[in-house]
């Protein structure tokens, strides 16, 4: 099982202090809580990506590159990458360099984005999310596993004999999740390609994860891509500790009070009764987390938010410091106890080559990558 | 078994919108069995669920108690809305109960419009309110609103000619329910998968090498 961190990377006021970080201290500091993520020894850095105030992310494969040079083992991926407003073949084209910078330490997960706004300034209409998440969803897949691709659409303009350079490492893409808060269409998409569904898991109630999961493990199934047990599932989480439960609660009190999203709305106690918010202790982290296996079921990747609601850049490294050396040990050591072999890690690059050397030895296997140019 | 489910946005305990809503309720329940359709009813009261429909306006997602409100409105075969007026509109409460209700919960429902109000002169709050706002959320608005004014309570006569209003509204209202029957509800949820199916089915389906989306 993978855990790691998930940024935001929102720009937001400390309420405690008053101080707002520039955009610049802001970048490096999402820098620096990446390389402390290696450190601590998590698996996996994420970061979102928006295209307006207050957040910075708006390039997250520069972002992801910067931090592949500085970084020997931590596998990077996004948070989610926007299926809608960017262009297919532009995805394409970073994430394969950024395959081969990294040495394949890189996936991605999808997302629609729900900023209305943002459409229209990459030439998009949120209305047409949906179709065009499908439509551009359908290229990125055919880019990175046909040499030449002709291609016509509707939400873009058509491509005769485009072929992706560099192609992508080994000949083998970059394994996608599909990121959801709410809708089941995520999970579904997911399940027809047998992709990765990652569950947000921070603004909703445990009973809506485990319906969108479940869905998702059924559909998976349905496909044909193997049970649902083996269906590759992923979990967000936010957390917030200290040694002592009660200092959690009090130092992150005015942090959630004005969080952006759901800051000013119910207290700190309801949330964490509501949804898989933890404050407390490392303890407490630990037994709310193995929980979230009773209803998500054996699952393959977990993200942590930590960063997040103005939380000083000292502040955030101490939570990586008590996730690396406290809580990820005992959860990697729990959520192999009971776990049936038959369900699977998340793919990797390296799983992903050897699945694709194994099946280029049978014909006609269904999405087979195709070789690397000589 | 008709399913009623009336919404009560009084503020006070004693309410006077609550009152009504009582009142509206037993007069729809008697215009019924006289119809031979038996009928019960569930409250929804607004005021216990103040913060929590503020709560799920900030954060999108509703709390077990008001979730249980939305089941009760979503699941009825009718529904009786009643709402104080407040500044020539229905109370803001109210309206944020419809706000965070979800997408479809009214569609096909047959509703009874109700309000109440400190004089007369606002009773066409349930025509440039209360009526648009059932129409935009798909539901059949029973054409017979009531509305009470603090002396329709009070005044002897003024009693009666609420009770008659009541008695019209209810019998009006009880022949819409016999009509629409028993309610199916909607599922977006399975509404939104099935689109979803179908798309990737025509969009990227074996078979469709090109990757057309159909228009």
């Amino acid at each position: 099982m993978q855990f790691g961190i998930f940024t935001v990377g929102d720009v937001t006021t400390d309420p405690t202090t008053g101080a707002t970080p520039s955009e610049a201290e802001r970048i490096r500091a999402t820098v620096t809580i990446a390389k402390k993520a290696e450190e601590v020894e998590l698996d996996i850095f994420a970061t979102g990506e928006h295209h307006n105030p207050p957040f910075v992310p708006s390039s997250p494969t520069t972002l992801l590159g910067y931090i592949a040079a500085q970084t020997e083992r931590l596998l990077l991926s996004t948070s989610t990458t926007l299926i809608t407003t960017n262009d297919p073949v532009k995805i394409a084209e970073d994430f394969s360099v950024l395959q081969h910078l990294s040495g394949g330490r890189v996936d991605v997960m999808l997302g629609r984005g729900n900023t209305g706004p943002v459409y229209p300034w990459f030439g998009q209409d949120i209305r047409a999310a949906i179709p065009l998440t499908v439509e551009h969803y359908g290229l990125l897949r055919r880019l990175w596993r046909e040499e030449v691709v002709d291609w016509s659409g509707k939400y873009r303009t058509p491509l005769q004999g485009f072929t992706l350079a560099p192609q992508p490492l080994d000949g083998v893409p970059p394994f996608v999740w599909h990121g959801s808060i709410r809708t089941p269409e995520v999970a579904e998409l997911a399940a027809y390609h047998g992709d990765g569904f990652f569950a947000n898991h921070i603004f909703w109630p445990p009973s809506h994860t485990k319906r969108m999961v479940q869905l998702y493990r059924q559909r998976f199934e349905h496909y044909g891509h193997g049970s649902a047990e083996q269906a590759i599932v992923g979990l967000g989480g936010q957390v917030f500790m200290r040694p002592n439960s009660q200092d959690a609660v009090a130092e992150f009190r005015p942090y959630f009070d004005n969080a952006p999203v759901y800051g000013h709305g119910p207290s700190l106690e309801d949330f964490m009764a509501q949804t898989p918010l933890t404050v407390g202790s490392p303890q407490q982290v630990i037994d709310r987390t193995l929980s979230f296996r009773e209803y998500a079921g054996d699952y393959q990747r977990q993200l942590f938010l930590v960063d997040h609601a103005g939380l000083p850049l000292k502040t955030v490294l101490e939570q990586l410091d008590l996730l690396g050396e406290e809580v990820v040990p005992v959860l990697r050591k729990e959520f192999r106890v009971g776990r049936p072999v038959h369900v699977p890690d998340a793919p990797t690059h390296e799983s992903l080559v050897q699945a694709a050397n194994t099946e280029d030895g049978e014909e006609g296997v269904h999405n087979t990558p195709k070789e690397q140019q000589p | 078994m008709t399913k009623l489910a009336v919404i009560s946005g009084g503020l006070r305990e004693p309410s006077s919108t609550r009152l009504l809503a009582d009142r509206i309720v037993a007069a729809v329940e008697s215009a019924l069995a006289q119809k031979a359709m038996a009928a019960t009813s569930a409250v929804v009261e607004l005021r216990p669920l103040g913060h929590a429909i503020i709560d799920t306006m900030l954060t999108g997602f509703a709390n077990s108690e008001l979730e249980s409100a939305f089941e009760t409105v979503a699941d009825a075969d009718g529904v009786i809305a009643v709402t104080p007026a407040f500044n020539a509109s229905f109370s803001g409460l109210f309206k944020s109960f419809f706000d965070v209700l979800p997408a479809e919960s009214l569609s096909e429902m047959p509703v009874l419009i109700a309000a109440t109000g400190g004089t007369e002169r606002h009773s066409l709050v349930l025509e440039h309110a209360l009526r648009p706002m059932f129409s935009y959320l798909h539901a059949i608005v029973a054409p017979t609103g009531v509305y009470a004014a603090t002396e329709d309570f009070g005044a002897q006569h003024g009693s009666v000619g609420l009770t008659e209003r009541i008695s019209k509204a209810a019998a009006d209202f009880a022949r819409l329910l016999q009509a629409c029957g028993p309610r199916a509800r909607r599922d977006v949820f399975t509404e939104e998968l099935t689109e979803m199916e179908q798309l990737l089915a025509g969009a990227t389906g074996p078979g469709n090498e090109d990757g057309n989306v159909e228009d």
